[in-house]
């Protein structure tokens, strides 16, 4: 198990130095020189150039490239070209928030999806059945962002139960944005539970488990939802970055200072390296919880743990 | 002599196989309320979509302003209210349909053709390059698509194109998927041995024998793929790096509204309605077509 | 029927009814079966696939999925007690400790994702209230008794082979040592080597346990080798029932006879196999009169007509069949 686990963080090595290299290339193509952004309009030649110098914008896209992997190895992401901040430092300070919101978001959204995808799948075709199918469907297709209006206009505006924004109120500042995000998210795994567990609940082991008198109850919660947590728990990698992605709408709409803020903001102000040095760290995020959630996977279900262990 | 006998006979019961899949397909689609619902909401969307050139004239109803007639709550002049400019929201909400459904249509056919020519590449050939098209595959699916479609919006700058370009990219990688597994399930079939070896070219075998065989997937996959195209469209637009103002389009008119969120909801109302209508209907119709596709999957 | 005799009887079925009730008709499983089975005694209920049998299993352990499933009983003891309007809690005492039932297909009868001896603990923790310990001990021991190391029990199903998982099932089915065993096809999936042990295991544990039981096979053979009395089915009935000597050597009705057609003969292997012509009648359109008549060499105009009755012709033998309404009639295969 303990060298299935190294072979796979050998692995993130190349997949992280691709990722880089994606954003990096895409970030590139960006129009305008940015040294214009931040030397003074009457600037001579030699300025210009001396900057140029030193925000490491001369040579090849590749020379580049590899002075910043380099940088990133040792930690530095570069310089914002407007805070004129560490980019690291500043995208460290913003991720706990982001953090934060993405689990409340899953423990949100879990929460709504597997006891309905379970009630779902149990009564299936019944009125609850097709109620939570309809609820599913909305969710899936409501824009988060137009949610996370919504929320504010009924839930703080008219009720004033919460803020409308920012960080201060604690748990109550997190509750909207979380659920804006996390009612797409439980949709969709309200879906996936509901399927899974139709195809466990045919399986002729459950018949078995009857037939031993173990009880209704304990035939879905003990012997279904064992073996139908195993297909949810590998969407879940995916929807991890689904999360990220919506933290980037709703920290907008809820002016949460997390690292989609960040990014916004920062594209706004056209500060290429905070955007390149977010994504690449937010996408090495999603790459490492992707590797731990195999892990999981792979303890939870036995069969895939004995492939490992061979 | 025998051979192109044989050859023809193939050809033959394919059409015809063809013909009645489509058939069936929508035999089977007819039962399905929820389908049908979807498909009657998305042609009146669509035929509000074409119409409204007629109805409302672009220049001086959908985005000329009025200050005089701002922030008018909804009426029987106004049926959802006019903005922080005067315009009247429901010329802009049914105007704004255009832009929607087609960047939607847009990025998904540029992911399609790209995706489904890519996958089915990597599938045949096998490999390496099948390798890295599949590690591709994963690093996209862990960028999140908001962000990577941000990066490359404001690579290329804000336009209606890029933001199809930007949609696009990011829908891509499912297309690859679904043709390369396609192309695995069948790449060692008979049927495919004995078409190379009656010296049909590889590409023919490719366009005429392998990709019909994933067509129903991808058409699912397209489907539900412009839903989540016009979401993402929306999101980018109202972070101000969609379509350019003061076009009529769904986010960015979500955009304006939430400046004025606390004594003008009416204005965030409508558009994000809209948005979800229409995502609505396309996923009704991927469902649909989905289980009429699949029986195996009804559930 | 009385006291006494109800008492002698593991298993006591009337007039038993399943019928599924589905979008595309209703499928009539079951159409109305009498079955009575005394202590230690085996019965084997033979037939087609789709005759029924092991929607009659279900019945009687009452796991017939509903909906669709609805079932409509006389009467359904099983030990002298009344199981047809127990409440669920109750049943769930009865399944596994009174009444248990091995599945066809060991590839899928065993829970994936828990050990072996967890699964077979597990009945002993319902039944017993033994606590993880000792039922884990107490597991070890059953797979000992089927012949697997008991060393073996922390291992997973997938771990095993298809004869191993069908033994492991009949630990399972056999921990609490109940008083009827349903066997459901127990080793049509696996190969014929391991058949033969699997048989031998399970005539071996019967004896040793007390148990009775009901063998579901197509297989005419298996039923020679365990069974002391037969039902044949067909189409959700009982067309004949008897003892092995009844049913095997005075072959009264038709199918029976197309059964045993259709085996192939070993010691003459130059005779022709004469297989039953055409298929089992759809079971949400069964004919009208008797639902063998339309593959039925001997059918009658009458038998189109009328539905047959089972009928006593001697002790322990009954069968259904109009064509004996005719003087003098009998079947080609005769009394051997």
């Amino acid at each position: 198990m303990h060298r299935y686990i190294i072979k796979r963080l050998l692995m993130l090595i190349p997949v992280l130095l691709c990722v880089a290299f994606i954003i990096f290339a895409i970030m590139d193509v960006a129009e305008g020189d940015p040294v214009y952004s931040v030397v003074s309009a009457d600037a001579t030649e030699e300025e210009i150039e001396a900057q140029r110098e030193a925000m490491g914008l001369t040579g090849s896209l590749l020379e580049r490239y590899f002075r910043y992997v380099k940088g990133m190895l040792q930690g530095d992401l570069g310089t914002s070209y407007v805070s004129k901040r560490d980019v690291m430092e500043t995208y460290l300070t913003r991720l706990p928030n982001t953090l934060k919101l993405a689990a409340v978001t899953m423990a949100i959204a879990l929460g709504i999806s597997i006891p309905l995808g379970i009630v779902a799948a149990v009564n299936q075709n019944s009125i609850k059945d097709t109620v939570s199918m309809i609820l599913a469907l909305l969710g899936l297709s409501m824009p988060n962002f137009w949610l996370g209006l919504l929320l504010i206009i009924v839930f703080s505006l008219k009720l004033g139960w919460f803020p409308s924004g920012g960080y201060e109120d604690g748990v109550l500042s997190i509750i909207l944005p979380a659920f804006t995000i996390g009612a797409g998210l439980a949709a969709f795994m309200t879906r996936s539970t509901r399927s899974s567990m139709l195809d466990v609940i045919r399986q002729d082991y459950l018949r078995m488990a009857r037939a031993k008198g173990v009880s209704e109850r304990k035939v879905i919660r003990k012997h279904a939802l064992r073996n139908a947590l195993i297909p949810i728990i590998t969407v879940f990698g995916v929807q991890f970055s689904n999360v990220l992605g919506g933290s980037v709408l709703a920290e907008t709409v809820f002016a949460w200072p997390g690292v989609g803020r960040l990014v916004v903001d920062a594209i706004d102000q056209r500060d290429i390296p905070t955007v390149t040095g977010a994504l690449v760290m937010t996408t090495m995020l999603v790459t490492v919880v992707n590797l731990l959630i195999d892990i999981v996977y792979a303890y939870v279900d036995p069969r895939i743990k004995a492939q490992y262990m061979k | 002599m025998r051979d192109q006998i044989v050859e023809k006979k193939v050809t033959v019961s394919q059409k015809y196989k063809k013909r009645s899949t489509f058939i069936s397909i929508w035999r089977q689609l007819r039962k399905n309320k929820g389908a049908l619902i979807g498909l009657a909401m998305l042609v009146l969307i669509i035929a509000i979509a074409l119409a409204s050139p007629y109805i409302f004239d672009y220049d001086t109803q959908v985005i000329a302003n009025n200050i005089k007639g701002r922030m008018q709550a909804p009426s029987a002049d106004h049926w959802f209210g006019t903005d922080d400019m005067g315009r009247d929201i429901f010329a802009r909400v049914c105007y704004g349909a255009r832009y929607s459904l087609a960047v939607g249509v847009v990025a998904v056919l540029f992911a399609l053709v790209f995706g489904v020519t890519w996958g089915a590449a990597a599938g045949y050939i096998g490999g390496p390059f099948e390798d890295i098209t599949m590690r591709i595959c994963d690093i996209f699916s862990s960028i999140p698509s908001v962000l990577m479609a941000i990066a490359v919006v404001s690579a290329l700058g804000k336009s209606t194109f890029n933001l199809m370009i930007a949609v696009g990219i990011t829908s891509t990688a499912p297309f690859v998927r679904v043709a390369r597994a396609a192309v695995l399930t069948i790449r060692g079939e008979e049927y495919i041995e004995s078409a190379r070896a009656i010296g049909v070219p590889e590409w023919r075998i490719v366009a005429t024998h392998i990709m019909p065989n994933s067509v129903s997937q991808i058409i699912v996959q397209a489907t539900l793929r412009v839903g989540s195209a016009i979401i993402s469209a929306a999101q980018l637009s109202f972070l101000g790096l969609g379509v350019p103002a003061p076009a009529p389009e769904w986010g960015s008119m979500l955009s304006a509204g939430r400046s004025y969120i606390r004594d003008y909801n009416y204005m965030t109302l409508y558009p994000g309605l809209a948005i979800m209508v229409t995502v609505l209907s396309l996923n009704l119709i991927g469902d649909g077509l989905r289980d009429a596709l699949d029986p195996k999957l009804k559930r | 029927m009385s006291e006494e005799t109800t008492n002698n009887l593991i298993l006591d079925i009337e007039n038993l009814v399943v019928r599924y009730e589905t979008e595309d008709g209703i499928v009539r499983a079951l159409n109305g079966i009498d079955l009575q089975l005394g202590y230690r005694q085996t019965i084997g209920l033979v037939g087609e696939t789709g005759a029924g049998k092991t929607t009659a299993a279900l019945a009687m352990l009452r796991l017939v999925p509903d909906p669709p499933g609805v079932v409509e009983c006389d009467k359904l003891m099983i030990g002298g007690r009344d199981i047809l309007n127990l409440p669920a809690a109750k049943m769930d005492e009865v399944r596994g400790k009174d009444i248990s039932m091995i599945f066809q297909d060991p590839m899928s009868a065993l829970n994936p994702v828990f050990t072996v001896g967890e699964q077979i603990a597990e009945s002993l923790q319902i039944h017993e209230q033994l606590d993880k310990k000792t039922s884990m001990e107490r597991a070890k021991e059953m797979l000992e008794m089927v012949g697997i190391p008991g060393a073996r029990a922390n291992e997973y199903p997938h771990q095993f082979s298809g004869g191993m998982k069908q033994r492991v099932v009949i630990a399972i089915a056999l921990a609490c040592n109940p008083k009827l065993l349903i066997a459901d096809e127990p080793t049509t999936a696996l190969d014929v080597t391991i058949q033969a042990q699997v048989l031998e295991l399970m005539n071996r544990l019967k004896e040793q346990y007390d148990t009775s039981m009901i063998m579901i096979t197509h297989d005419l053979g298996i039923v020679a080798e365990v069974c002391d009395t037969v039902a044949v089915m067909y189409a959700g009935k009982i067309v004949e029932q008897g003892t092995l000597e009844d049913v095997f050597n005075h072959t009264l009705h038709p199918y029976t006879e197309g059964l045993f057609n259709s085996l192939p003969n070993i010691k003459n292997r130059t005779a022709m196999l004469k297989p039953i012509r055409g298929l089992m009648p759809d079971p949400t359109d069964l004919p009208a009169g008797c639902a063998f008549a339309p593959r039925c060499d001997y059918a009658t105009e009458e038998c189109k007509r009328r539905k047959p009755q089972l009928k006593q012709v001697g002790p322990t033998h009954k069968f259904a069949c109009l064509a004996y309404e005719q003087e003098g009639f009998h079947i080609k295969r005769g009394n051997r």
